[in-house]
């Protein structure tokens, strides 16, 4: 038989249906485009994310070492306004010790250790020195010890040793 | 054997040449397939994100924080060097018996130092000690010395034993001193 129109192919899928087909394959595309969008999204949160831990690690290893020039610097600047305050006080040791001396006494040495002090000077009469010397080292020290010598003139040479009780106390210091 | 072929006959409702039944079926599996999509994969990526992107952002926080601790510090540090750097330098350096004598020579007249020993201080510090032997005019000379010695390129602290004897006119002063230094300088200057 003969036709005079060609024979249509056959279509596999009516155009509706390629018309959803297609817009199923693009919703998935976008779907999947979107989810692996976010998960390469996160992979860079993840990786920035692991860049700054690494640089919290230096960061507090760095704070670790600066607090502690921090706390160096502090015991030196306290070492030193402690050995100033010594210094100080030794000064004033000194100062308390002489401006102690009466007038008519005579101080020729005296030796001052951590615990101790030892006076040699002259004195005019035993009272004097018992009366205006002797009360005040009695006030700072715990044993006083006051031995006396007769000079050719009539006035005396003494040799006063002062301690105090405890080992490790100082009047001075 | 020949398995029965089951066959499913749609019924056909056309509007304007559309097949309603067929564009229905197709939506309800577009929605199926959209739910289905949503569950398990994007709903499981967004969470992926959410959680990468909170971390993301506490981490930012806390390295904004110590970034900000660290300088904190390290302004302190600054602060306090710049503060002590007398102090700082003093510490580093080594005691030098004829500038020690240059310095002290307005105050007394140096006839001998001896060193003693030298022992750790505090782990830190090696303290030296030394005792002084010098001749003076007058007690204040000796409280000037004292007063003074905080600007000396040392540390040095005054020490008992304290010996003063009446000599003519001049006294004889014997006294000890300690000189404190920082053991890591030590260190330092040895690897140089």
């Amino acid at each position: 038989m003969y036709s005079f129109t060609k024979p249509k192919k056959k279509q596999f899928f009516k155009e509706d249906t390629k018309l959803w087909l297609v817009f199923y394959a693009i919703s998935v595309f976008l779907y999947v485009s979107f989810a692996l969008f976010l998960l390469v999204k996160a992979y860079f949160y993840s990786k920035n994310n692991q860049i700054y831990n690494q640089n919290i690690i230096t960061l507090n290893t760095k704070i670790s070492s600066l607090t502690l020039q921090k706390e160096n610097i502090k015991l030196q600047k306290t070492i030193y306004e402690d050995i100033m305050v010594k210094n100080s006080l030794i000064k004033d040791s000194i100062k308390n010790l002489l401006d102690l001396i009466p007038d008519p006494i005579t101080l020729n040495k005296f030796l001052l250790k951590k615990d101790s002090l030892i006076i040699y000077g002259i004195t005019p009469t035993k009272d004097v020195y018992n009366l205006l010397m002797l009360p005040p080292l009695e006030s700072i020290f715990t044993k006083t010890d006051t031995t006396f010598y007769q000079m050719p003139n009539g006035w005396y040479k003494f040799k006063s040793i002062n301690k105090l009780k405890g080992n490790n106390e100082t009047a001075f210091n | 054997m020949k398995l029965p072929s089951i066959k499913i006959k749609l019924p056909k409702l056309k509007i304007y040449g559309i097949d309603v039944i067929k564009n229905a079926l197709f939506f309800a599996f577009y929605i199926s397939m959209t739910l289905f999509i949503i569950a398990f994969i994007i709903a499981p990526s967004v969470k992926i994100f959410k959680n990468a992107k909170n971390s993301y952002f506490l981490s930012k926080q806390e390295f904004d924080n110590t970034k900000q601790n660290y300088r904190h510090i390290l302004e302190q540090l600054t602060k306090l060097q710049n503060q002590n750097q007398q102090i700082l330098n003093a510490f580093k350096r080594n005691f030098n018996e004829n500038n020690f004598k240059l310095f002290a020579k307005d105050y007394m007249n140096i006839i001998k130092i001896t060193k003693q020993k030298t022992i750790p201080y505090k782990n830190q510090f090696a303290k030296t000690s030394y005792i002084i032997t010098a001749q003076i005019k007058s007690p204040k000379n000796f409280y000037d010395f004292i007063n003074n010695i905080k600007n000396y390129k040392n540390i040095i602290r005054v020490y008992f034993p304290i010996d003063f004897e009446k000599s003519n006119k001049e006294i004889n002063l014997t006294f000890k001193i300690e000189t404190y230094r920082l053991l890591t300088a030590k260190a330092e200057e040895k690897a140089h």
